[in-house]
């Protein structure tokens, strides 16, 4: 008897401990979201439900092995007995309960982060290998769409996130604001963010989508209305002006598809050939032959990139994109300006 | 001690359950193209099913035999037969997997398929279960010749059906697929299936590729027992012959499934 | 003898390695036209002969060096084939790994069916199918010698299980050791972009590396837990061997093979999918992949005939009076493994096989563009891979079960509810798949269902953890080295079960999918459930197997070294997925703040690689130099400790009858076996 009771304030002891400590180590991030109250409330519950069960197993376990070793010279088994139905069915029936209990609290708990606000702020998203593109709601008076690799949202203000992606299954994550969803070929997802706290935060891909998956991150910005707008005009008036050159609107094209993650600008060398004194010279391919990298050579890498591979770098497969003529025309221009 | 079992009342049972097998097909049949009740069509595939895994393989005889002596060949032969349900319980996952995939990609449409020729298979594959059960049965009760005729059938309507599927429905020879098709009704100019063509032809080719692995790897089993019962054993330990048996009915019973589902649920696409 | 033929094995492996390498690079060039150093057919070829060769020196040309041969013929020239027809058919006959894909595949696979010709397993079954007979018992050479052939003894096909599994977990933890000294720190150290390894820049072979540390993780599993309970279930229910001894030696043979495949997929060019291989990543990815496919596909065999042959030993060959509640418990843990290994595998070989064929036909079952649907492939995959993590931790769990009573003399606490507890696992364990899915895009609400039957596992689970606390309540306690890992696995496996329920609440799961919280997780179930059971039941079962006992001093430091580190490990590992570390990732953010973390995560891997170095080193000397210990070292009930050590070749030459419960410690003057009365004639 003297036993259970010992074993008893241990448990409680232990979990306590347990959980204060967990609380305080403070694990999660910083919440700057809506989605992330119910989130973090469901976080604390386990912290607690994972300490006291814990504690329930390896404070009577550790118990029992100091308590009831074999002590030198002793010989002789241990107490015989085999079972106990009634201490069966309360350890089966209770925990049914609780899982149960649980699951219920969870859809709950769900449904919190899943509440949508019919006046959301649609933004689409794209995932490419291995950038974002962020398409924003169009403008009204001109219906033009700021596009961008860059996520600014107003705070307190709900988005919601129609996304897909145009290769392979990425995936939709800031840390900060906890909710994450894949984004899938052939079809749209959703994800419902509201932004609770203004800051600098990140989106990364959460999903393998191959060689860069590491580097698949680009910035988010959580700021006023006010500076969203702000920020919104600018883009437009910057893709105005870029449009009104082929390499301007080619630049602005480049971003926006983040060719980036694979081409430099500056020669470097990445995952694909660098783009810096491209245009032009001559390039030798995969299988030996060797091209002039003319207009006709760059648009057929965009359009069919596996049609002819530069030497060294036969292990990449470049995604096909598919641009209007007006579009692989200016970014031709653009890549021409890099030397 | 001797295996042989002198059941003559089995040999008018294997006929009495391909005619209830036969009727049913034809009702399928006739269901799928009048009014098309997928309750229906589910329902006497499952009922087909049991008919031939309760009377062609026998699945009551598992752990029938007496269990003293387990140096016995009859336990040895029980503990096989128990190894081989196992073996199909495990291949019916494979098939279950391919039925999901069918069901999640197209749903209630269906590939586009000549159905005269569907039913010819099919009543080739069912008659061929119906003359493996007799030979399976014969050779229980000692008819060596009854036993090598009859699985000699077995395997040529089998290999009538891998042929069906294989060379006439998959398009594979066109020179031989086309006049074929055009015996059996085909429309002129009508596009072959691909594999490549759209979820229909993927799952339509994988399912009838995986079935017919199957056909072919049942043939070879057949030809097996066919060759040593030639050479004369089985006379006491008839389990491999069983088991060839067994397995052609397992591939029958696939089809059972994998023909409405492929042929005749839903709207052709 | 065998110190010679080691030092002649590793001899050749170095000249035949050159020899493959030379032939590789000028099939190459031939091809390319270029001198590839480090390219895959190169490496290919070398991979192909040095195997090969060793074997050849070590032991001659029979058994696995046959097997091989054959292999490396069979590949060749069923490649050889495919590119024939190729070039008939005005296709392209070469690729970039000299051979065209569907000429690999198709040569991978001629190759898997060589070798199974080549090692002599299916001799028997043809000669049956000629109609000739074979004898029943084939007797075993004496010494080393007969592990690396066919033997249809189940002792010694558990022996090579275990060493086969312990081979690939320091062939996969290697992996893990190299990605972890370049993740210690953030920027990319040495796996960059101007890397190159057989074909792949730095981060390429970074996602081939830790993909293929995660399956062949999966395989050393797979094959540790066939070892065990092929080598003790026979033993354990009186019977003389499995039901089907062909198809058992079948099953493990076909595991070779199919870890070369997977050794291939490092070479041709690897695959950046993750053990998951989802598409259409995994449709568009190197030839790599479907060396990981096939070989993944023909370890599936293994996993399904050993399941096969399990349930019919148990269901037929036990002895006089074993009733199912007075089976061993791990008999129990060994059906529930063995119904779901029996029939969910498929379903990874069905998932698998639709990717193959998609890249090698176009046939669309995941590609959106031709009406495809990739979340489908989610589906049939999980279906499998969630029950196969019962199939890793569910006899691993048995073994606790079953030696705690030896090591606290006391009965099993519910014996019944165990037994019972176990099939509840396995059945519940097969419609909880989705709760990997949680963020895949399936509908948002069916997602609830998925978490109530996830937290509903934890019901039987607990079961086990409240019975283990009991029987070792109030026990005479002692603890040698496999108790030590016996209650390393249950603080371990708790850990792995009470973080969990996390995962099971979707939207926190929200949160904590594909991050190293995850990792910790699985890292903790796993080692809990299989790695410190597998080294409890090899310390334990070893005298049995030798008739010596490992060094119980080094087996006290294996785990005094692990267990901390391992700990920290998943610790670690879990706070900074919390807080923001994606897993799958060559390289993180330095802003993060988790280079420190890093830092102690890698050397814990190192920690514990040495403590499976020191492992390694004890389990191979004892075999020859270890303490006698001939009789029942630890005082056990079961049939097995009641005949000499090694165990005789037959098992038991007189038959015992159970008169008794199991695990009656304590109980005077019980017996839970009796052996038949000896024949007259012998003393």
């Amino acid at each position: 008897m003297r036993h259970f009771i010992v074993v008893g304030i241990l448990i409680i002891l232990v979990s306590v401990l347990l959980t204060i400590g967990l609380d305080a180590a403070n694990l999660m991030p910083l919440d700057a979201s809506a989605q992330a109250a119910p989130i973090d409330w469901m976080w604390k519950v386990m912290e607690i439900a994972m300490s006291f069960l814990f504690a329930l197993i390896v404070v009577p376990m550790v118990y029992s092995l100091i308590v009831f070793r074999r002590r030198r010279g002793e010989t002789g088994d241990g107490a015989h007995f085999e079972g106990n139905t009634t201490l069966e069915l309360l350890w089966s029936s209770i925990p049914l309960v609780v899982v149960v209990a649980f699951s219920v609290i969870g859809a709950g708990n769900l449904s919190q982060t899943l509440s949508r606000d019919p006046n959301a702020m649609i933004v689409k998203v794209t995932g490419i290998q291995w950038s974002w593109k962020f398409e924003y709601p169009a403008d009204p008076a001109t219906g033009l769409v700021v596009v961008s690799d860059e996520l600014h949202l107003p705070v307190n203000k709900q988005v919601l996130l129609r996304m897909t992606s145009s290769d392979v299954i990425h995936s939709f994550w800031v840390p900060e604001f906890r909710v994450k969803q894949d984004l899938v070929p052939g079809r749209f997802t959703e994800l419902t963010i509201t932004p609770t706290r203004e800051g600098n935060y990140k989106v990364s891909c959460a999903e393998l989508c191959g060689t860069s998956h590491a580097f698949m991150v680009k910035p988010v910005l959580v700021t006023t209305m006010d500076e969203y707008n702000a920020w919104l005009a600018q883009e437009l008036v910057k893709a105005k002006e870029a449009a009104s050159t082929p390499e301007g609107l080619g630049q602005l094209l480049v971003a926006q598809n983040g060719c980036a993650a694979c081409h430099s600008i500056n020669g470097a060398v990445g995952i694909g050939p660098t783009w810096f004194g491209l245009f032009g010279s001559e390039v030798e391919l995969s299988d030996g032959a060797t091209v002039v990298a003319d207009e006709a050579f760059i648009t057929e890498s965009i359009q069919n990139p596996s049609a002819k591979i530069v030497t060294g770098f036969e292990s990449q497969q470049m995604v096909q994109y598919t641009f209007t003529t007006e579009e692989l025309a200016a970014i031709v221009a653009y890549i021409k300006t890099l030397k | 001690m001797s295996n042989k079992q002198n059941h003559p009342s089995l040999l008018p049972q294997g006929v009495f359950i391909f005619v209830y097998l036969a009727v049913l097909t034809a009702l399928e049949f006739f269901v799928a193209l009048t009014f098309n009740s997928i309750i229906i069509l589910v329902a006497v595939a499952l009922v087909k099913a049991a008919l031939v895994l309760w009377y062609y393989m026998h699945v009551y005889k598992l752990g029938e035999e007496p269990k003293e002596d387990h140096e016995s060949y009859v336990y040895k032969a029980g503990t096989n037969r128990i190894g081989l349900w196992l073996f199909l319980i495990s291949d019916s996952f494979v098939f279950g997997g391919l039925m999901v995939m069918r069901l999640s990609l197209l749903g209630l449409t269906r590939p586009d398929l000549n159905q005269t020729l569907g039913f010819f298979v099919t009543s080739v594959l069912l008659v061929s279960s119906f003359f493996m059960n007799r030979g399976e049965v014969q050779l229980h009760n000692g008819n060596r010749k009854g036993f090598l005729q009859n699985t000699m059938v077995t395997f040529v309507l089998g290999l009538f059906f891998l042929l069906g599927v294989v060379l006439i429905e998959w398009h594979t020879v066109p020179a031989i697929a086309e006049p074929i098709l055009h015996l059996f009704g085909e429309p002129e100019g009508k596009e072959p299936l691909k594999a490549s063509s759209g979820p229909a032809g993927a799952a339509f080719f994988m399912m009838t590729g995986m079935h017919a692995f199957h056909v072919l790897t049942g043939l070879i089993f057949l030809i097996i027992v066919w060759v040593n019962g030639k050479k004369g054993l089985y006379d006491e330990k008839q389990y491999p012959v069983e088991a060839a048996a067994v397995y052609w009915h397992f591939v029958d019973v696939v089809w059972i499934f994998f023909y409405p589902a492929l042929y005749l649920i839903g709207t052709a696409i | 003898m065998k110190n010679n033929s080691l030092g002649k094995a590793f001899l050749l492996l170095v000249i035949a390695g050159a020899v493959g390498y030379g032939i590789g690079l000028g099939l190459d060039a031939l091809v390319t036209g270029g001198l590839n150093f480090s390219g895959s057919v190169a490496s290919a070829f070398t991979l192909l002969f040095g195997f090969t060769a060793f074997f050849f020196g070590l032991y001659g040309y029979r058994g696995i060096t046959r097997g091989l041969v054959f292999q490396v013929v069979g590949t060749v020239a069923g490649a050889l084939f495919v590119t024939g027809i190729r070039a008939l058919l005005r296709l392209t006959a070469f690729g970039a790994f000299f051979f065209s894909e569907p000429a690999w595949v198709f040569g991978a696979l001629v190759g898997v069916l060589s070798f199974i010709a080549g090692v002599g397993i299916v001799t028997d079954w043809y000669k049956w199918a000629r109609g000739m007979d074979t004898p029943e018992h084939h007797e075993d050479e004496p010494g080393w010698e007969k592990y690396f052939s066919v033997s249809l003894d189940h002792k010694v096909i558990g022996i090579q299980y275990t060493v086969t599994a312990l081979f690939l977990i320091a062939v996969g933890g290697t992996f893990a050791l190299i990605f972890r000294t370049e993740l210690a720190a953030s920027e990319l150290q040495f796996l960059t972009t101007t890397f190159r390894a057989f074909n792949q820049t730095g981060p390429q072979f970074y996602n081939t590396l830790m993909s293929l540390h995660g399956m062949i993780m999966i395989v050393s599993i797979l094959l540790g837990v066939s070892g065990i309970i092929n080598y003790v279930v026979p033993m354990i229910i009186g019977a003389q061997d499995m039901a089907f001894p062909r198809l058992n030696a079948f099953a493990y043979w076909v595991a070779v093979p199919a870890s070369v495949l997977l050794l291939m997929a490092l070479v041709l060019g690897g695959f950046d999918t993750g053990w998951t291989g989802y598409p259409p990543l995994s449709a568009r990815a190197p030839v790599g992949m479907q060396m990981f496919f096939l070989g993944v596909f023909t370890a599936g065999w293994s996993s399904i005939l050993g399941a096969l042959n399990v349930i019919a030993t148990v269901l037929r060959m036990r002895a006089k009076g074993m009733t199912a509640m007075r089976m061993p418990i791990f008999v129990w843990a060994s059906i529930a493994t063995s119904i779901i290994a029996l029939t969910a595998t498929q379903l990874i070989g069905l998932s698998f096989q639709l990717v193959m064929f998609q890249r090698l036909f176009g046939m669309g079952f995941f590609d959106a563009a031709k009406g495809g649907n990739p979340v489908l492939f989610q589906h049939l995959f999980w279906f499998y891979s969630h029950p196969a993590v019962y199939v890793f931790v569910l006899p691993g769990l048995g073994v606790i079960s079953e030696l705690l009573p030896v090591f606290v003399r006391k009965p099993l606490f519910g014996y019944r509810w165990i037994a019972m507890s176990s099939l509840g696992i396995a059945l519940v364990g097969f419609v909880v798949w989705a709760h990997h899915m949680f963020t895949s895009g399936m509908n948002e609400y069916l997602r609830v269902p998925f978490m109530y039957s996830t937290m509903l596992v934890a019901v039987p689970t607990g079961v086990k953890f409240f019975s283990w606390v009991a029987t070792i309540w109030g026990g005479k306690i002692e603890t040698p080295t496999p108790m030590l890992f016996v209650i390393g696995a249950i603080v371990v496996f708790l850990l792995g079960g009470v973080t969990g329920p996390p995962n099971a609440m979707v939207a926190l799961d929200l949160h904590l999918h594909d991050t190293y919280w995850v990792v910790g997780h699985f890292h903790d179930t796993i080692f809990g459930g299989f790695v410190f059971p597998f080294f409890a039941a090899i310390y334990y079962w070893f005298p049995k197997a030798t008739g010596r006992r490992m060094n119980e001093f080094w087996g006290k430091v294996h785990f005094w070294l692990m267990t901390p580190s391992f700990l920290t490990l998943t610790f670690g590992m879990m706070y900074i997925g919390l807080r923001g570390m994606r897993r799958r990732v060559a390289d993180y953010d330095a802003a993060l703040g988790f280079d420190n973390a890093h830092l102690i995560l890698t050397i814990c891997g190192f920690l514990i690689a040495l403590s499976v170095l020191i492992f390694f080193i004890n389990f191979f000397r004892s075999i020859k130099h270890g303490e006698p210990a001939a009789g029942n070292v630890w005082n056990s009930r079961s049939p097995e400790w009641l005949v000499p050590s090694p165990m005789p070749a037959h098992n038991y030459e007189v038959p015992f009858e159970v008169v008794g419960e199991p695990y009656d410690y304590g109980l005077p003057g019980s017996k839970y076996v009796e052996f038949a009365a000896k024949k007259a004639g012998k003393h």
